[in-house]
């Protein structure tokens, strides 16, 4: 497929007509744009000519608003572009739009953002997750070869399973955060969703490496290059929704097919991951949110006393409810008295999850878990809490913490929906995961999310 | 937490909450809170902390001036100006 998926993206400018007629009714239904732009011409030069991507809209490109789904910045619009986006388009890729996100990335459904709704293109009746639900459904629907996101606690990986995609989390520092809208600085990283694995790597290798506007931005140091062969799996994993836990199992059955040693491990600090992972998002988001009080951007109530009326009247109409929760929680851990029980007690649980995973790494060269421990969810409080859905990132939250690459990988559909698997490597090693995703996908391919095509191209 | 505990705390974080806040976030923060208590189960004897999972150096560039031409697109965003200045309510 992706010889021929890129071939067809690339005819994005000239087949211009016949790709609005498809994407126009397409986007209508899923939702996935706050800002859509695709009157635009892409560039014919470059590794990704001509290849329009889509960008999660709290990432920076110039000229487009830059809203973090929030009624805060609802009228900001960026002066500048976010490094990696800028690499993108001097490789020849073109933004055709801004996609939808749980405000300021805080959430796993997409529907906490203040300024639109997203529907899972596979069941519009469901969420696209989140937070970069908007870019996994605009990628699974077929309006974009490719889309950015961010992954803080699985914010690309979990949407990219929910939507049957591919979805990269880089190596902390890997990829540039200069233009990324702050929300943990220690978590997250920019990545990638796409149909295409190939794309997928491609797009990786134009947006990664140093930059002096991000000082904690790092050039890949690769180890020496082996192939994978084994790949650990986690003792005893139950607590699976039964449609996850099936594709879970057919999962592992794929990889001895193909000839992988499986290798069952125990991760004894797993269930610590959501509470180290929740204490340090939240007071570092605490500390990165301070900086909305509606002076130099963003909402301004209509009067205020002095200035500190203005910053408290603009922060309470400005965030929606589950920012305001994630701000108090992490303001609550860093406060006196408290910061030993809480926020430092939580980078130590980090350092003994890291120490975790670095043993598995001594005897595995990757470690394959589920993405979520349930498919896409229906939208609304019914099926899942909020605070379930917190706890169900455990999978995904380990590897910010740890700060290692991981990818979410399409691993069959179970009663119509997408269900993804991810691998984890150790630092640097994404090599390791597109090469076993490359070897599971000649087994099950990326699924064709009904209604979709990519005929306009013909 | 206790409602008193919930409002020193969201006055530090500049946000005002109404009585139906207080309660439906103070729950939010709450269960959050006892999830995070699961930490003390583990132990981190001995452990030092992680702050940042990759990033060992403090990098520094050179002391020397960078062109950048963004200060005026910057300013342009605030709300509220007067020529090159961001106006706000009275300080005193």
């Amino acid at each position: 497929m992706d010889p021929t998926f890129e071939t067809r993206w690339s005819q994005f400018s000239a087949k211009k007509q016949a790709y609005l007629a498809y994407a126009r009714p397409m986007e209508q239904k899923v939702g996935s744009f706050l800002t859509y732009r695709p009157d635009v011409e892409a560039p014919q030069a470059g590794a990704l000519q001509g290849l329009p991507f889509a960008v999660k809209d709290n990432i920076a490109v110039k000229n487009f608003p830059l809203t973090c789904g929030s009624r805060m910045l609802e009228t900001l619009v960026s002066p500048y572009t976010a490094t990696a986006v800028a690499r993108l388009q001097a490789a020849g890729a073109v933004v055709i739009g801004k996609t939808n996100l749980d405000e300021f990335g805080m959430g796993s459904s997409t529907d906490l953002s203040a300024l639109g709704k997203t529907n899972n293109p596979w069941d519009f009746s469901r969420v696209a997750g989140g937070s970069s639900g908007g870019s996994a459904a605009a990628a699974a629907a077929g309006l974009v070869s490719f889309a950015l996101g961010t992954d803080t606690g699985g914010s690309v990986r979990q949407p990219a399973s929910f939507c049957g995609v591919y979805g990269l989390k880089p190596t902390y520092g890997t990829v540039s955060r200069y233009g990324m809208t702050a929300y943990a600085s220690s978590l997250e990283v920019m990545g990638i969703a796409s149909k295409s694995l190939a794309l997928t790597e491609k797009v990786y290798g134009v947006m990664k490496g140093r930059d002096p506007y991000d000082q904690t931005s790092l050039d890949p140091a690769p180890g020496v290059a082996r192939a994978v062969k084994t790949i650990a799996v986690l003792d005893g994993l139950t607590d699976l929704e039964p449609a996850v836990q099936r594709a879970y199992e057919a999962a592992l059955d794929h990889l001895k097919a193909l000839g992988y040693r499986l290798l069952p491990v125990h991760l004894g600090t797993l269930d610590y991951a959501v509470p180290a992972y929740y204490t340090i998002a939240t007071a570092e988001a605490s500390a990165n949110l301070a900086r909305f009080n509606g002076i130099r951007y963003g909402l301004r109530p209509e009067y205020a006393e002095n200035p500190e009326d203005l910053i408290r009247k603009s922060r309470t109409a400005g965030f929606g409810d589950e920012v305001k929760i994630r701000i108090m929680l992490g303001t609550y851990v860093l406060r006196s008295g408290f910061q030993d029980q809480y926020y430092t007690k939580a980078q130590k649980v980090r350092t003994a999850i890291r120490n975790d995973l670095q043993k598995v790494f001594d005897q595995a060269d990757l470690l394959m878990t589920p993405t979520f421990p349930t498919r896409a969810f229906v939208h609304g409080d019914r099926s899942m809490t909020p605070y379930q859905q917190k706890l169900a990132d455990k999978f995904t939250v380990t590897a910010n913490l740890a700060g290692i690459p991981a990818l979410s990988f399409p691993a069959g559909l179970e009663e119509g929906l997408p269900v993804g698997m991810q691998f984890m490597a150790p630092a640097f090693e994404e090599g390791r995961l597109f090469e076993a995703a490359a070897k599971f996908a000649t087994r099950v391919a990326a699924p064709d999310c009904p209604g979709t095509s990519l005929d306009w191209s013909k | 937490m206790d409602t008193k505990e919930l409002e020193t705390t969201a006055l530090l974080a500049q946000i005002e909450l109404g009585k139906g806040d207080l309660e439906r976030l103070g729950e939010a923060v709450s269960q959050m809170l006892d999830n995070f208590r699961k930490m003390n189960e583990l132990d981190t004897e001995g452990l030092e902390a992680t702050t940042h999972a990759l990033v060992t150096d403090n990098r520094v560039r050179p002391d020397s001036p960078v062109p950048s031409d963004l200060a005026d697109a910057l300013v342009e965003r605030s709300p509220e100006l007067e020529d090159r200045f961001i106006v706000i309510p009275n300080v005193l």
